[in-house]
């Protein structure tokens, strides 16, 4: 990107809400100006099931940001979750090809794409490839292991894909804006970036963003990602269980769950009871508080669980001295930190937004919006210079004679 | 490993997915933001052609006719005249070769006419008639230099001495210093041809240009002794003839090393130092053979021997001194 101003749209097409926010990026620095939200409608577990409904209220939001932004949106960095997505870790090995066993840049490429390289069954498609840290001979590297010397070059990718339908579908809503996706974030990464600090990340850290719909975890080793995952579980259905448990509207628990739900039961009296709207009015109800704690506290521990088998042997608490750190809309049910700190073994934390975000925008529910901007310029950074080192205009011009 | 035996499968990833969609499926805002871009290019595009459909059409109505401007345009009167040049034309020549009215203003002025007037005068190699906003005009001009002078005559009038350019053309030469005019040897042996109002240029004077130019630099003592460069067996024989004003015929070849030539020349004056034998006639347009023809000096006046009557005319004896060694001194002399 150059020095000219750009207005970046960030978009999170969530199962409970659409968050817009626009950013002004100068090429040095991103300044939030706008903001919008709207109630989601067609959308189920991060995936969009009624396309007219998604577009509707995804344009909304992008309106209202556009409106409070005072200026027009012209690329979008858009959120991705969704249960379709999946990850798996390929490597690769080199052995450096010069004499003096000095590692060029031309071995470094040859690796990544030899790492890189997995063919995916029918229909997936790439998201997103995050690189792990290189090794020489087994040492390891934290940044570009250019003129090291050393015999054998190995790096890993962990490699996220989807569907190729439900992405497009995805990608479909923001084109019906006429606005271009020109960044796709990983909903876990977005969120992670933004309620970790880099000391966390290099120490070991697991970021667990609780949507409505759907439950995106990230791992982090020697500060890059090292594994991250979606469980198509979120608070979504805290509100279900509470809902056939107590035989109440969808509405109606998920109030009960907001004002009396807690992840860790702390009411011992089985008497203990409380108004389901507290006005006494005609069908107001009583409801057990121990029962209400109980379903929330149960779901949680469930929750948690399905993340930590998920991550399997990847997580191991000696491993992870930045603790769990827990963000997103659900995250805010009481006591779900000592839950965590229960299941994982490790300490446990709500995640807070840097100090320098807007008080308006602190809230766990924003954290992914907001990592997807900083996510998504620093990942077109990358990029660019990443053609920049490859020689640009001469060396496409160098490959097309090549390949004829 | 190298890369190029390597054969890695195409992974697809999201970026291949088409973002082309189409009107229909978009919302009414899609639309609109669909429509106006279109809107904002379209005028954007009539804008930038406008812009330049017009300045063209300025341009063309500048160049075909300066009258058809505003009166608001050619309000300003030329209250200055600058004349930049490289050479010795001054304001009082510029003054009378433009002759500009007295209410002549900036904008209505002719550039295309007046520039043709600065170039009329033949010492004017090339000019640029300027205006300088808001009342001054300036006229660049790069002058030519004299290398040589001729006297012409046309019809019955009487002869008129005109200085010559290396690029052959002939001009009056005005303000140049007379000391250095006086200095310029004379081209003879050249039939001058009118080519409309001016003389046609001088066919091979940038051959006499380098020789005098290597003259003057490498051996000035024998540059101020040549007095006509004739021309006449230039095209003939590729031979330019000196006289000088001993009476020294020089014959240099045209084209060839003139540092060369110039310093066996010098070195044969320098030989031939003998009073009684002067040098008539040296020809170096054969290489390395010189044929020199020298003379008898004529008796002195009013001395000893002035009672014989004077000796027969010299007559010329011819020899053919070999220049073996000749070449080296002259290198090393030079």
């Amino acid at each position: 990107m150059g020095s000219k101003t750009t207005y970046i749209g960030a978009v999170e097409i969530g199962t409970a809400k659409v968050v817009a926010l626009v950013g002004e990026y100068t090429g040095r620095e991103i300044v939030i100006i706008g903001c919008g939200e709207c109630s989601s409608r067609g959308v189920i577990k991060g995936s969009v099931v009624d396309y007219r409904a998604a577009t509707e209220c995804t344009h909304n939001a992008l309106e209202i940001a556009e409106r409070d932004a005072s200026e027009r949106i012209s690329q979008v960095f858009l959120a991705q979750t969704g249960g379709h997505l999946e990850g798996f870790y390929n490597e690769a090995t080199l052995n450096v090809k010069a004499a003096d066993n000095m590692i060029e840049k031309d071995d470094i490429r040859t690796v990544c794409d030899l790492a890189k390289a997995k063919d995916l069954p029918l229909g997936r498609m790439v998201v997103h490839n995050i690189r792990r840290p290189f090794r020489v001979d087994g040492r390891l590297v934290p940044t570009s292991p250019e003129n090291l010397v050393g015999q054998k070059l190995e790096v890993g990718y962990w490699t996220v894909h989807g569907q190729e339908q439900r992405l497009a579908d995805n990608i479909h809503v923001i084109r019906g804006f006429n606005l271009e996706v020109s960044e796709l974030v990983l909903s876990s990464l977005a969120s992670g970036h933004m309620v970790t600090s880099m000391e966390e990340r290099q120490n070991g850290v697991l970021a667990i963003d609780i949507g409505a719909g759907t439950t995106d975890f990230v791992l982090y080793r020697n500060g890059v990602p090292h594994t991250t995952g979606v469980v198509a579980v979120g608070g979504g259905h805290f509100t279900n269980d509470i809902s056939i448990g107590l035989r109440l509207t969808e509405g109606q628990a998920e109030k009960l769950k907001l004002r009396f739900g807690r992840a860790v039961v702390q009411a011992r009296d089985k008497n203990d009871k409380v108004w389901l709207d507290g006005n006494y009015s005609i069908g107001d109800r009583q409801f057990s508080r121990q029962a209400i704690e109980n379903i929330t506290a149960a779901r949680a521990w469930e929750l948690l669980e399905v993340v930590k088998r998920k991550l399997g042997n990847a997580f191991a608490p000696e491993a992870c001295a930045g603790g769990v750190v827990l963000t997103g809309g659900a995250a805010k049910l009481p006591a779900l930190a000592v839950c965590a700190a229960k299941v994982f073994g490790a300490p446990a934390r709500l995640g807070e937004a840097p100090s320098w975000v807007n008080e308006d925008l602190r809230d766990p529910g924003y954290h992914t919006a907001l990592g997807i901007l900083y996510y998504g310029v620093s990942a077109q950074g990358d990029r660019a210079a990443v053609a920049r080192s490859r020689g640009g205009f001469l060396h496409n011009v160098t490959r097309l004679f090549a390949s004829t | 490993m190298s890369k190029d035996t390597l054969i890695l499968p195409e992974t697809r990833t999201w970026r291949d997915i088409p973002q082309q969609v189409r009107p229909r499926a978009m919302s009414r805002e899609g639309r609109r933001r669909l429509t106006m871009g279109a809107i904002r290019a379209t005028v954007g595009v009539v804008v930038l052609g406008s812009v330049a459909w017009g300045a063209w059409e300025t341009a063309e109505m500048l160049r075909e006719s300066p009258s058809g401007m505003p009166d608001a345009a050619r309000s300003d009167r030329v209250r200055s005249l600058v004349l930049v040049t490289d050479g010795v034309l001054d304001k009082g020549w510029l003054v009378r070769t433009l002759a500009l009215p007295g209410d002549a203003t900036l904008m209505g002025l002719d550039l295309i006419k007046l520039r043709s007037r600065v170039l009329g005068d033949a010492q004017v190699a090339s000019a640029a008639v300027i205006r300088n906003f808001p009342d001054t005009l300036t006229v660049r001009i790069s002058e030519r230099s004299p290398v040589a002078r001729l006297m012409a005559q046309a019809g019955g009038d009487s002869p008129r001495m005109l200085l010559v350019s290396r690029d052959g053309v002939a001009f009056e030469g005005t303000g140049f210093d007379r000391a250095m005019v006086d200095s310029l040897p004379w081209v003879d042996g050249v039939r001058l041809v009118r080519s409309g109002a001016s003389i046609a240029p001088i066919e091979g004077m940038t051959a006499v240009a380098d020789l005098l130019a290597s003259a003057k630099l490498e051996a000035e003592n024998l540059y101020r002794t040549w007095q006509v460069i004739s021309l006449a067996r230039l095209a003939s024989d590729g031979e330019i003839e000196v006289h000088t004003r001993q009476g020294m015929k020089v014959v240099f070849g045209a084209n060839k090393d003139y540092l060369r030539q110039i310093a066996r020349l010098d070195l044969l004056i320098d030989a031939s130092s003998d009073p009684t034998r002067p040098l008539i006639e040296v020809n170096l347009a054969l290489g390395a053979q010189v044929p020199v023809s020298y003379g008898t000096a004529a008796p002195m006046l009013g001395g000893p021997a002035a009672g014989p009557p004077a000796a027969a005319p010299a007559r010329p004896t011819f020899t053919l001194p070999v220049f073996s060694n000749l070449q080296t001194e002259a290198h090393r002399g030079l």
